[in-house]
């Protein structure tokens, strides 16, 4: 594929015909995901990575029977999609046969477009545009005495789709991200942003409040581990929120009973304010319309007002379940099942602002890192803090704190949690700021 | 696989650019898994991948670019890409980066093997799988049973502006059993060998040393058993480690802490720092007198042995820990300067599309001279503990804390019972300095993670951590699980 028709529709459409016109199998899928991406990363005010990838990868599943095989390759040379397709069609005939598997999904359904996907300077962004806003923070850095570490990516995907059955997708989208540490000599602060439009990321105002982090913290003092106040701002609520969908919100999990929802439907499992969905339409995420089987996805309430509502599927899990396919399959074979990919907390109704005016004693969290999961039925995470951890007292921050580690259940702490009223977005979920009641600080660490 | 040509072309279009320096990788890998759950083959994949990087110094600063298509169009975009990245950092540049010399080297490697996994059948591979998963549910209560295996193999050509020509091939494999147990209010799960498997450079009879098969059944009815076990106590007590779980402990706790350019800073932002500082090299103390690691990038099976990194250098064991005192860092060409170490090999990207990093390699634990089954001779009161379940380390590497998948009660030297979500936490120069027996020659496994994230973009490395069973005393027991 040139330079030219990179991503282009109809250029990836021929390969995918070309693919499904060289099975012999019974049904075949050709999946392409195609993508550009940069990223510039900086340590010490200076850039010391900086990267672009280009690749083009088709995943070719065939179905014999009710037995699948799937075979990849990112060569697209006639000879390469032959063999790709060819591969499959093998791995197929010594595969089992599997009852529950339905075939391969239909072209039925709308789809919903996703508006402004796609934005032509994100996608043609160039070196220089990333290391100008590596320029902004460090200058921002400078004038606080601080150096920053962190990244600039941009990036282009295309994702194209067909089977033997008649379905026909393709969908182009961009995305842009900046992360930023502060670094002082013993504290550190965060932020990010993410947008599909490399213009509205905004370095300077994201370095000045990470700074500001960076500079609150100096001089922290050690908390002794117990049971807190804690408002973890969106990113590290995210780490939590993403956890739980993994563990939690799949039809696989659900259906092999390792699922807190297990069993569950209909039971009230966190607190009456906790709404939490599968949402690709949202306007600050980066959805995309189907599914890596083509099946055009759908909002899926998970979570209703503490209430569990649902679990994403895919057709395989549709079938066995006797469940709609809400379009949430990973690309096969993924032993994990389907996932939700981009989950929306509702938000509440208090500022992040007020929500620290009316803590009296607590701590509020910027960042967490290396949650793992302890208890997988009880959603017991561990993990640490990271890059500004503080104390708040009287309704005020008042001290940076050194890191600590936390052993927290993540039902557990929705059960007596409050949302914040704003929503951003970090990575791919979008939610509020969380105050959760009793938080478990089980040691802490030397910084 | 050779592309002397090409590589030509790449390094005279970066050179003409600008660049003071230029290397260019070209690759092409064949991943193969093969997974069973609960009776269903749910996973037969056969996956390749192509294509070719370049990594361009323009004063001092470095660019990087890569593409899945080769042909003379591209070469040339792509090198002048690498050049105008590395230009455009220079904008924003700090220290000017500077290599350390390495040999120019025109060599071949090849892993040795003794069975070409493409001689055993697919149908075969994939009955055994079969038949190993069927044993696994034969344990009553095991409600997901899966068996798997991997192939890896990767074709590299690698050549730079020293005059380096390097022809690679590597084979990888690996093989695992997993039983799910789900009771009321409760989940458990076991997994064989070790951790997530046996993983190790070889062929195929990496996958039939691991023998699933024998072990299925066993495993499988632990799983089940944990559901009904005591809970791990909490408390301060001594505790011995499986050689798997060891071999975790190193990777999280020794092998990311002592690579060089987290220590420089240059991860701040993602994986993070270390506590283990450039002040500190030739005379902290990391462990115990007993506590010596070493990376070697030649050591036999060890699951990320081969013969140069993809920056061209030549594989060669270097010290890290030497009678439980820091010694020497993982380092590549643009950072062992600072630190004035020895380049080890270990610098490497996980396809021909990313950039080359310092990765944990063959981070192994020297033997200790105590036969494992005499570990807990001297143990008052602890707990035995295998097979990871969860690992968490803070961002510089200090305060960890880890699950296994099964315990049992220690007392007056004997094994008791069964204990569940046994987990064990602490400080890591402590926890170190707290081993005082590691198991001999014999119960030491060049135990590989296949999984090792780090990077933006995210890459996963495979690494492998060389250990035997190990004791540690006085260490706090049960967190998380406190009542």
């Amino acid at each position: 594929m040139s330079d030219k028709d990179f991503a282009d529709p109809q250029a990836l459409a021929a390969v995918l015909d070309r693919a499904l016109a060289a099975s012999k199998a019974d049904e075949t899928e050709a999946l392409i995901a195609a993508g550009d991406s940069s990223l510039t990363r900086y340590t010490h005010n200076s850039a010391h990575e900086s990267v672009n990838e280009r690749n083009c990868q088709i995943s070719v599943r065939a179905v014999v029977g009710k037995r699948q095989g799937v075979a990849g390759t990112n060569k697209l040379d006639n000879a390469s999609i032959f063999d790709v397709v060819r591969r499959a069609y093998e791995s197929a005939k010594l595969s089992t046969e599997d009852p529950v598997f339905p075939g391969l999904p239909g072209p039925a359904g709308e789809m919903a477009e996703v508006a402004d996907a796609y934005d032509d300077t994100t996608a043609t962004a160039t070196p220089d545009m990333r290391a100008a806003a590596v320029n902004d923070v460090a200058k921002i850095m400078r004038t606080h005495n601080l150096y920053a570490a962190g990244y600039v990516s941009t990036q282009s995907d295309a994702f194209a789709i067909a089977n033997t059955k008649g379905v026909k997708r393709f969908h182009r989208s961009t995305d842009s991200a900046i992360n930023i540490k502060a670094i002082g000599s013993d504290s550190s602060g965060y932020s990010e942003g993410f947008s599909r439009r490399f213009d509205d990321l905004e370095p300077a105002v994201l370095a000045e409040r990470a700074a500001k982090k960076a500079v609150a913290g100096k001089n922290p003092r050690a908390l002794d581990p117990g049971k807190y106040t804690v408002i973890l701002e969106a990113p590290a609520f995210r780490e939590f929120i993403g956890y739980l969908s993994w563990i939690g919100f799949g039809a696989q999990a659900f259906e092999q009973g390792s699922s807190f929802m297990s069993g569950r439907l209909g039971e009230k499992v966190v607190g009456e304010n906790v709404s939490i969905r599968d949402d690709f339409t949202h306007p600050l995420g980066s959805g995309i319309p189907f599914d890596f089987e083509g099946v055009p996805r759908t909002v899926v309430p998970l979570i209703d007002h503490g209430i569990a509502k649902d679990v994403v599927s895919d057709s395989y899990y549709a079938a066995k379940l006797k469940h709609e396919n809400t379009g949430h399959a990973l690309p096969a074979p993924h032993s994990d099942g389907p996932m939700p990919l981009n989950i929306v907390v509702d938000s509440g109704s208090t500022a992040l602002e007020a929500m620290i005016r009316d803590t009296k004693h607590g701590v509020l969290v910027t960042r967490t890192w290396y949650i793992r999961l302890v208890d997988q039925k009880q959603t017991l995470i561990t993990g640490m803090t990271r890059d500004g951890l503080f104390l708040i007292e009287r309704g005020r921050v008042t001290k940076g704190l050194k890191n600590m580690r936390f052993n927290e259940s993540i039902i557990g702490a929705l059960g007596r949690c409050d949302l914040a009223s704003a929503l951003v977005r970090s990575e791919s979920h979008v939610l509020p700021a969380v105050k959760i009641e009793d938080f478990h600080f089980s040691s802490g660490t030397e910084f | 696989m050779h592309f002397d040509a090409e590589s030509q072309r790449v390094l005279d279009t970066a050179a003409g650019l600008g660049a003071e320096y230029a290397d260019v990788r070209f690759a092409e890998t064949r991943d193969e898994h093969i997974e069973v759950r609960n009776g269903i083959v749910n996973s037969l994949s056969d996956g390749e991948s192509a294509g070719f990087s370049v990594r361009a110094l323009v004063n001092g600063a470095w660019g990087f670019a890569s593409s899945a298509q080769i042909d003379d169009a591209e070469l040339d975009r792509v090198a002048a890409l690498a050049v105008s990245i590395a230009r455009a950092s220079g904008r924003v540049k700090g220290q000017a980066i500077t290599l350390v010399p390495s040999p120019a080297y025109t060599d071949s490697y090849k892993t040795p093997f003794e069975t070409d996994p493409a001689t055993i059948p697919l149908g075969d591979r994939v009955n055994y799988l079969l038949a190993v998963e069927k044993e696994v549910r034969a344990a009553k209560g095991v409600t997901v049973a899966r068996a798997w295996m991997d192939i890896w193999r990767t074709k590299k050509f690698f050549a730079n502006t020293d005059g380096s020509k390097i022809e690679q091939e590597l084979l990888q494999c690996g093989s695992a059993l997993h039983a799910l147990a789900v009771g009321e209010g409760d989940v458990q799960d076991r997994c064989y060998p070790g951790t997530g498997g046996l993983y190790q450079t070889g062929g195929y009879e990496i996958i039939k040393k691991a023998d699933l098969l024998a072990n299925a059944r066993r495993v499988g009815e632990e799983s089940v058993a944990l559901l009904t076990a005591d809970q791990c106590p909490s408390g301060t007590m001594d505790i011995v480690l499986s050689g798997d779980q060891v071999s975790l402990q190193i990777h999280e706790s020794i092998g990311h802490a002592l690579e060089l350019d987290r220590v420089l800073g240059w991860e701040a932002n993602f994986s993070g720092t270390s506590f283990a500082t450039l002040d500190k090299l030739g005379s902290f103390r990391y462990g115990s007198p007993l506590v010596s690691v070493v990376i070697d990038m030649t050591c036999p099976l060890a699951l990320a042995t081969h013969g140069y990194d993809d920056e061209g250098v030549k594989a060669t064991p270097v010290d890290l820990i030497r009678d439980g005192i820091l010694v020497g860092y993982m380092a590549g060409r643009d950072t062992a300067n600072t630190a004035k170490v020895s380049l080890s090999g270990c610098v490497r990207a996980e396809y021909w599309g990313r950039l080359p990093m310092i990765r944990i390699g063959n981070v192994n634990l020297e033997p200790g001279v105590v036969p494992s089954e005499n570990l807990l001779d001297d143990v008052k009161n602890g707990v035995y503990m295998e097979s990871n379940r969860s690992w968490s380390i803070d961002d510089k590497r200090l305060n960890f804390q880890f699950g296994c998948q099964i315990g049992y009660e220690i007392k007056d030297g004997k094994k008791g019972k069964l204990l569940k979500n046994p987990t064990y936490a602490g400080m890591t120069p402590a926890f170190w300095r707290s081993c005082d027996a590691i198991g001999d020659a014999k119960s030491w496994v060049a135990w590989g993670t296949p999984n090792c994230g780090k990077g933006e973009p995210l890459q996963t490395a495979r690494s492998c951590q060389g250990a035997s069973p190990t004791r540690f005393r006085n260490i706090t027991v049960g967190v998380g699980y406190e009542r």
